[in-house]
């Protein structure tokens, strides 16, 4: 505890901006939130961490970016425009589709690692399904390097974005002194209309996922695998179609949720993209408790508000460390998760 | 299997910060601490020119995050080899240039440069990174062969080059500074630091301004970092703004600066002057920055609106050796300017009768005095490798970057 105290002496808390980094924080939250359920859901019905996730992740962001080219946001086409003075206004319907093409085309590519890399698998060793997604996962980020565009690494233009307004609510103005010195900062919440489109589709992409599990059909053959992958297919349940629907169904999640960060937030692509949101996603499924779809959500929006919370208190520079620091703890204190079940599993 | 899912996920976790490091842009290589090399030429006075030609190496990053500096860099050492060989080369012997790809990483920068060791080159001219640099200069150490640096600025590069390691561009020494005087004559008092912890150019670049700004009276109301690849700065940002900044100094490179202005102003900080140093130099910046980022203000090595004869015979010659085309950054000049640099030493050398190896040319590159290059004059007598340029500040517009200010280095260090 002694060590810890020196660190301690630097925080200096400053509620007045609080209220703004918890909105930051679901923001980045809901992101981590959206990856994590596909990593939860492959876990709960074929005990596999599906390495490959973040990557998949990856293909969507370059996707939206391919669609947006292709609909004449690409960096020459627009400059061709700036040159001829054209108007380049964006529509919302730009967007959607986007956003359904890189979710197709993540769940198609789901389907696609399923068939070809787990199945010949599924009865081998869970240690070699393991390796296995390791490997896709490695495979994909470098052939992305010899495919995908990323020199120089390429970004999602923002003409394409038409939400681009910022909502402010002011709850108290700051009092600034003599020289620009802030005698008490400001309270207020700035969100963009862009973030608040990427919060209302997550909470709608979730909306509908629980109706998928809960209502229909194929969402209760899901559960019934997950419940009991053997006993399921032998009570006529068609497995291999319940994995690959689970495949594409989180798959599309992270084509989503890839589709909404390269659009809003503006980050640039590069082929290993996809690795620092898929571990921080992984470990927001198993602090959720892994196998659990409601606690990939809670375990998302933990880790995102964490994040932000470290920052908040003046450590930036530990922001990435606090991912590990959490899975180290979950896993010592509740191994099962936040959520999740602690049973002993039968070797 | 009792602790199945313990196993896993401590599996997870080592492949995670595997293919974590394997994605890094930029691995900090502070120090140069690279451990010792294997399978460089021989020991003892280097290469030597033998043969038909003398052969003189080029590292640069043909591919990866820092492409468009690679790709300037290569015209311009190309052009200049072509130019010397064209007037005659070094009596009649013309000079080859043989070119190795560092993929924007320091350890390909290093095996690179091994690489040119092996083929016999007398002299490495690159990088443009700092970090790369640094593990280039670990080979070159070795192998007792001049390197000349051509857009590496952390001041450590130099030191303890035993009269081998030079650059020709200025160092974040002046870089800093420079900015942080351009901020403070711009009437800026509370300025915010954003700094990309993993590169070594980003915090070494950040600390020098912060002091200087300091010195001159100005306040530093922020410092926040983050890392490369990273894409949204709200927390930070959030932080900075309740510190009610006039100013924010961004010293990362244009990957990251672009989206992160684009941040800034949707945070409702309109008013704010951004500035940065010459990592944002890439057309890259205005088109991932948007609006955002025109009327940004960052230290560059030279503008091609200058009207000095070099720059604008340079620009001529470029443009006819390149189907027409402009360098898109100012690696072009500079990475000419280190060939030419180079060339020029090598022909003094000649004229003088002495020898042509790596121990008397790595000399004579240390005796340049005044030499005319397109960034500015250069000497390097009477210094440890770090040329004194003057450093200029240019504006970021739309359509690309105009001329602002031009410093001197007597006017930004003198107290």
């Amino acid at each position: 505890m002694n060590s810890v105290l020196p660190l301690m002496a630097g925080i200096q808390l400053d509620w007045f901006s609080l209220p703004q980094q918890l909105v930051n924080g679901l923001v980045v939250g809901s992101i981590y939130a959206l990856i994590a359920l596909g990593y939860t859901m492959v876990y709960g019905v074929l005990r596999l961490i599906n390495f490959a996730h973040g990557e998949v992740f990856m293909l969507g962001g370059y996707t939206a970016l391919l669609t947006s080219y292709a609909m004449g946001y690409s960096p020459d086409a627009l400059r061709k425009a700036f040159a001829e003075g054209r108007d380049v206004t964006s529509s919302p319907l730009n967007l959607v589709i986007m956003l359904l093409v890189a979710m197709a085309v993540c769940a198609i590519i789901g389907a696609i690692i399923e068939y070809f890399a787990y199945r010949p698998m599924r009865n081998q060793s869970r240690i070699a399904a393991l390796i296995t997604a390791i490997g896709v996962s490695l495979f994909l980020q470098y052939a992305g390097q010899l495919f995908l565009p990323s020199n120089p690494p390429p970004s999602v233009s923002q003409d394409v974005n038409p939400y681009q307004a910022v909502y402010t609510k002011v709850f108290s103005e700051a009092v600034i002194g003599e020289g620009g010195k802030v005698i008490r900062p400001a309270v207020e919440v700035t969100i963009t209309q862009g973030r608040v489109i990427m919060l209302i589709t997550v909470v709608v992409l979730m909306a509908v996922l629980t109706y998928l599990v809960m209502y229909t059909k194929t969402g209760r053959a899901m559960r019934a695998a997950s419940h009991d992958f053997d006993s399921a297919s032998l009570m006529g349940v068609n497995v291999n179609r319940v994995v690959t629907a689970t495949f594409m169904l989180g798959s599309a999640l992270a084509g989503a949720g890839a589709m909404m960060l390269t659009t809003f937030e503006g980050t640039t692509l590069q082929p290993f993209f996809g690795v620092l949101p898929g571990v921080k996603a992984f470990v927001a499924a198993v602090l959720g408790g892994i196998g659990n779809i409601p606690g990939a959500v809670l375990g998302g929006l933990v880790m995102g508000l964490a994040e932000t919370l470290v920052t908040w208190l003046g450590y930036s520079q530990y922001k990435d460390a606090v991912a590990f620091v959490i899975l180290i703890l979950v896993l010592l204190v509740k191994p099962g998760g936040l959520l999740g079940s602690n049973k002993v599993e039968k070797v | 299997m009792k602790n199945g899912l313990l196993q896993i996920a401590a599996c997870a976790l080592a492949v995670g910060s595997l293919s974590f490091f394997a994605g890094c842009k930029d691995p900090s290589a502070k120090g140069g601490e690279g451990g010792t090399t294997t399978g460089t030429s021989g020991s003892g006075g280097g290469a030597s020119a033998s043969g038909d030609t003398i052969k003189i190496g080029l590292v640069a990053s043909l591919n990866g995050e820092q492409r468009p500096w690679g790709v300037d860099c290569e015209a311009g050492a190309q052009l200049a080899v072509k130019l010397f060989n064209e007037a005659g080369g070094v009596d009649g012997k013309m000079v080859e240039l043989k070119v190795e790809d560092s993929n924007s990483k320091p350890e390909e920068g290093k095996s690179a440069t091994e690489k040119l060791v092996g083929d016999g080159v007398i002299v490495v001219i690159g990088e443009v990174a700092s970090g790369i640099t640094q593990q280039m200069k670990t080979v070159a150490l070795e192998a007792k062969i001049p390197l000349v640096a051509v857009g590496a600025t952390n001041p450590d590069i130099t030191k303890d080059g035993q009269g081998l390691i030079s650059r020709v561009c200025y160092t974040d020494d002046l870089q800093g500074p420079v900015m942080a005087k351009f901020a403070f004559d711009k009437g800026l008092r509370r300025v915010a630091v954003m700094t990309d912890k993993k590169l070594p150019y980003s915090t070494g670049l950040s600390k020098t301004f912060v002091a200087r700004f300091k010195e001159l009276g100005g306040q530093i109301v922020a410092e926040e970092s983050y890392q490369a690849g990273e894409s949204n700065f709200g927390g930070q940002l959030t932080r900075v703004k309740a510190t009610n900044p006039d100013g924010i100094f961004m010293s990362g490179y244009f990957n990251e600066v672009g989206p992160m202005a684009r941040q800034i102003r949707q945070a409702g900080m309109n008013d704010v002057v951004l500035m940065g140093g010459d990592g944002w130099d890439s057309a890259e910046l205005i088109s991932n920055g948007g609006d955002a980022i025109v009327g940004g203000f960052f230290c560059n090595h030279y503008n091609d609106q200058e009207d000095r004869p070099e720059v604008q015979k340079f620009l001529t010659d470029f443009k006819a050796n390149n189907n027409g085309n402009l360098p898109g950054t100012t690696m072009g000049a500079l990475g000419y300017d280190a060939t030419a640099l180079v060339l020029d030493a090598l022909k003094r050398l000649a004229a003088a009768d002495k020898e042509i190896n790596s121990a008397n040319l790595a000399a004579e590159i240390m005796a340049t005095e005044g030499f005319k290059a397109v960034s500015g004059d250069i000497t390097l007598k009477g210094t440890n490798g770090d040329p004194a340029k003057r450093a200029l500040v240019v504006e970021v517009r739309k359509d690309g970057f105009v001329f602002n200010k031009a410093y001197e280095p007597s006017e930004v260090l003198a107290k």
